[in-house]
């Protein structure tokens, strides 16, 4: 009896004192529960599966998918590297490199897409220069690549580099002292060791990507990925129109959810 | 000489970390590199590693000079501080590692795997992941890595310092057990002047960046070249003197006069000079028991008990501190004393 008294007090106490905090952040978790809820609740009166059967759709979920993969392989093929001298070397400008990386994280995605269109648009040079090969970087699947990539890279990035940062340099010296060179020890010792956090920026990447909206209505409003499709729904014919869609795209993000907390490097990488 | 380091020089922006350093290890002798903490010695390691670019000097391995050549390309084993074992691999994995590296093949990777978990006591562990081993497995896993591909030279830069003591002096043994039964030539780097005086052939002294001394352990321990050689190998404590006759040697502690018969000074009359004292060549005598040429008279101010010894402090007649090594029971904190001196391990410095 007096062994349960004592372990009660503390207890009580500790529940006293999270009260505040705990009903602050209460109200931030209703506030996100919320509209889930009441999005969700629409569900009954659509046809999802006969709206989600129709080419248009099929085609938008297609071209999310597809080009959301190219744009992950794309920005982990090159931001990997990227990441890695990051971690790895200070050089003359490296703070310079470090801003351009994160400028897309800030400035908002419609204003990116702008900034892209004068880049490859078709009348820039470079997008003229494509266009003469008969290839549309505006327009195109591989307009869509680009201002997803464009977007979406910069987490890859940064996820892999603090991955890499929190790899011991001494077992890389111990890999070249073991008679291997520097990209044999980068491929058989630093992947490795940086794998859950080169993962888990990898997801983030898709997921951005795959919900990109702003930058790639500037740059390839067609041909329509989930996101400028259920925009076009939306101005048509309301909230009931994009719920089929949106509930595709949706559960897309809970796997995505799932597969971080799978992967379970995130709050390492972050905590580093 | 299997590994030569000569005239390197090392700067960290303006901050030089290493100043003209050179002294070679010939093959199958084990050299402790020793020092403090903060004296050069990793630099050392890792420019010899090929891991850092001295700024100048040259490094040799085998007569041919590799200062230029990077890390994988010199033939060089190498254990750390910290465990640098790969943790996606499993002990067998990891010894191989260095063996693929190397290009040896299959077939043999196989059996000389197994030779060196079988040096290091670890056969049974070969398919663990180094997570599942102790601190000690671990380096002796990291050693059997580095020993493996028969390197022209094996570094060990601090192995034992993040062990606990026992396991530090068990594993001790083990590095001498493997350099007899392997013969590799190796540089073992420590700021433990025991582990240093316990392993090694010859000593190379480092003190802030620069060669200090070069010696077998004996010679450096007993007629140290210089006073940090004296103070750093020996413990041994300085105490200011005066040079008042020569033929024999007689020096003056405040108003003990000290005859040193088998010490010859260069300093005159009247010079002052430096005298080092070793712990275990100094005894306490309770002061009613001495007379005035027993010794230095001073009082206790601080007793540990070692349990094999006592270290005693004595603040001296000449207002310096004494450190005594004794196994008798000494006498408490305060009371007044005669620090008995043994004139054959005095060393001298002008």
């Amino acid at each position: 009896m007096s062994v349960r008294q004592t372990n009660k007090s503390p207890k009580a106490h500790h529940r006293l004192g999270l009260g505040i905090p705990a009903a602050l952040g209460g109200l931030l978790v209703v506030y996100f529960g919320l509209p889930f809820v009441t999005f969700l609740s629409q569900t009954g009166q659509t046809a999802i599966l006969t709206e989600l059967s129709t080419p248009g759709a099929r085609t938008a979920i297609r071209n999310s998918l597809l080009t959301a993969s190219v744009s992950t392989t794309v920005a982990t093929g090159l931001g990997v590297p990227l990441a890695y001298v990051l971690a790895r070397r200070s050089f003359r400008g490296k703070r310079l490199v470090e801003a351009v990386v994160v400028l897309p994280l800030i400035i908002p995605p419609v204003v990116g897409g702008a900034m892209l269109l004068t880049a490859v648009g078709r009348f820039s040079p470079i997008g003229a220069a494509f266009a003469a090969v008969g290839i549309s970087l505006t327009d195109s699947l591989i307009g869509i690549v680009l201002a997803q990539t464009f977007v979406a890279a910069p987490f890859v990035i940064i996820t892999a580099r603090a991955g890499f940062g929190a790899i011991d340099e001494r077992l890389e010296q111990a890999s070249r002292s073991l008679g291997y060179g520097p990209l044999a020890t980068w491929w058989n010792v630093s992947i490795p060791l940086a794998r859950g956090a080169i993962l888990a920026g990898m997801v983030l990447t898709f997921a951005r990507a795959i919900g990109e909206f702003g930058a790639t209505m500037m740059v390839a409003y067609n041909p329509r990925t989930m996101p400028t499709r259920i925009w076009v729904d939306f101005i048509a014919g309301g909230i009931n129109a994009i719920l089929p869609l949106s509930l595709v795209l949706l559960a897309v993000t809970l796997l995505i959810l799932a597969a971080i907390q799978h992967v379970g490097r995130i709050p390492t990488v972050i905590q580093r | 000489m299997t590994l030569t380091v000569d005239s390197v020089s090392h700067w960290y922006g303006d901050e030089q970390a290493v100043t003209d350093v050179s002294f070679s290890v010939a093959s199958g002798e084990l050299v402790a590199l020793l020092g403090p903490s903060g004296c050069g010695k990793t630099t050392l390691i890792q420019a010899i590693a090929g891991h850092i670019q001295p700024t100048s000097g040259r490094i040799s391995l085998r007569g041919t000079d590799v200062t230029e050549q990077p890390p994988e390309s010199r033939h060089i084993g190498l254990v750390f501080q910290q465990p640098t074992l790969y943790p996606q691999m499993t002990v067998a994995e990891n010894v191989a590692y260095g063996l693929a590296g190397r290009g040896v093949d299959r077939a043999k990777r196989e059996s000389v795997v197994a030779d060196h978990l079988e040096l290091v006591d670890l056969a049974d562990q070969r398919d663990a992941v180094p997570a599942a081993l102790s601190g000690g497995q671990q380096r002796r896993v990291e050693l059997a890595r580095a020993v493996a591909p028969a390197p022209d030279v094996l570094l060990l830069d601090e192995p034992l310092s993040a062990l606990d003591r026992a396991l530090r002096e068990r594993l001790c043994d083990e590095i001498d057990r493997i350099h007899r039964e392997t013969g590799v030539t190796t540089l073992f780097v420590t700021h433990d002047q025991r582990e240093a005086m316990s392993l090694a052939d010859r000593i190379v002294v480092l003190n802030e960046g620069r060669v200090s001394a070069i010696g077998t352990p004996r010679e450096l321990y007993q007629s140290p070249p210089n006073q940090f050689v004296a103070s750093f190998l020996g413990w041994s404590t300085p105490l200011a003197a005066t040079v008042s006759d020569h033929e024999p040697l007689v020096v003056s502690l405040a108003s003990h006069a000290l005859t040193l018969a088998s010490t010859t000074v260069s300093a005159p009359v009247g010079a002052s000079v430096t005298c080092q004292f070793r712990p275990e060549s100094l005894s306490v005598i309770p002061a009613e028991t001495a007379t005035a040429d027993d010794g230095i008279g001073g009082t206790v101010t601080a007793v540990r008990d070692r349990g094999r010894h006592y270290d005693v402090t004595v603040g001296v007649e000449t207002g310096e501190t004494l450190a005594v090594e004794q196994t008798a029971r000494p006498p408490a904190v305060g009371e007044t004393v005669v620090v008995a001196i043994d004139p054959q391990a005095v060393t001298v410095f002008s």
